[in-house]
Parts: C-alpha cells; structure tokens; sequence
C-alpha cells in the first residue's frame, strides 16, 4: 500500500539523517520538546565569520515526520545566514517535507524549525549561553 | 483493550498509518505520561473492541499493523 505521508525520501531521512549528531563548540544550542506526543529535538549550530550556519546538528527522539523534518531542515539551514532561517515559515517547512500532511501531524513537522528559531532568537538577545529546556 | 507498540515505530506513526487503513486506534500517552516515563517507551498504540465489530474489521487491523511494520523496510 501506498502512504502519502510516508514516501521513501521522507523514510531515507528517517533512517538516515543528515547531520544527527553532536558539536564540540557550538555557538549556540537548544532543547525543545512537544509534550503533547513527546518528541524531543536538540539542536546546535556553529557561526563562521561571515555569520552563517557553518555547521548544524540534531539530536532527538519522536515520530517519523519530526525527524524527517529535522534533518531536512539541517540539510536546508547550513550555509544560510540567521537573518535567512528567520524568514523560514510554516510553508517553507511543509514544501521542504513535500507530502501532505494530517493537521495533528503538522506540529510534529514544525518541531525543529520553532526550535531552531527560538534558538536564534534567544543567541541574538544573550549570546552564548548554556542550553535549557523550553 | 488491547496496548501495542511496534519496534522503532512512533505509536502516531502507527496510528497515522491505520488510520489510512480504515483503522481507528488511539495513540501516544494516554493521560499517562509518567507512566510512558517509567516505562522507557513513547507512548503506546491502543485498540479496542466494541459488541459492533465483527472478524473481518479485526483481519483489517492485523493487515494495516503488517502494513505499519513493513514500514521499517
């Protein structure tokens, strides 16, 4: 049978994703999680000179769309500069995952991207700081 | 009731899957997050029956959870 929601790019990012792992010198970090089903992302990102996204990881456990989500957002981030992922929405999320999805399942989908956002915003009011839970 | 979980399958991952199938089950906590905790799980898929379901809807279930677990090729 054929499931739109669960296409093979979305179960390659799945199974294998871009950039899960760790930084040994983030710029700046964050935890995130959605209490209603669970899931939970970490990510960390490094800065070069010039301002942009270096290098981005994820860690984190939750369903197969928010991780699919995460590692495609690491894959579309990284290069890009912090004033560039803020413009990011909802739809730029939604095209970059490419499958229709349930209303329940959108917030899965928006988990890494309001995470990494929070996390910008909370580097550009403080600096560096150590991560927290949200 | 009936609780379930499939290896390395998200229980809404199940239940998104069933429901394609036709299948209603519940999924994730239950009101149970501490639970969930303890248990070292992220919730649970939960089906039950009711005097109107026949054998033919069970089969239904059993084939979708195949489908589900051919998910994780």
């Amino acid at each position: 049978m054929n499931f739109d929601m669960y296409q093979d790019n979305i179960l390659d990012h799945y199974e294998n994703p871009f950039h899960r792992g760790t930084l040994e010198h983030p710029t700046f970090e964050i935890r995130d999680l959605n209490p209603l089903c669970g899931d939970e992302v970490c990510i960390q990102a490094r800065l070069d000179d010039e301002g942009r996204l270096a290098s981005v990881r994820f860690e984190g456990k939750g369903c197969v769309i928010s991780l699919a989500a995460a590692s495609m957002l690491m894959e579309a981030v990284e290069g890009k500069t912090l004033d560039e992922v803020k413009k990011m929405g909802r739809q730029d999320m939604l095209d970059l995952l490419g499958v229709p999805l349930t209303t329940m399942r959108v917030k899965c989908a928006m988990l890494p991207l309001r995470a990494l956002e929070k996390a910008i915003h909370r580097y550009e009011e403080q600096g560096t700081v150590p991560p927290q839970v949200t | 009731v009936v609780s379930f979980n499939i290896k390395d399958l998200h229980p809404h991952d199940v239940a998104s899957i069933l429901d394609q199938c036709g299948v209603a089950i519940r999924a994730g906590h239950h009101c149970a997050m501490p639970l969930m905790r303890v248990l070292g799980i992220n919730g649970t898929c939960r089906a039950s029956f009711y005097i109107y379901n026949t054998v033919d809807e069970i089969n239904v279930l059993l084939e979708a959870i195949g489908e589900a677990r051919r998910l994780r090729r």
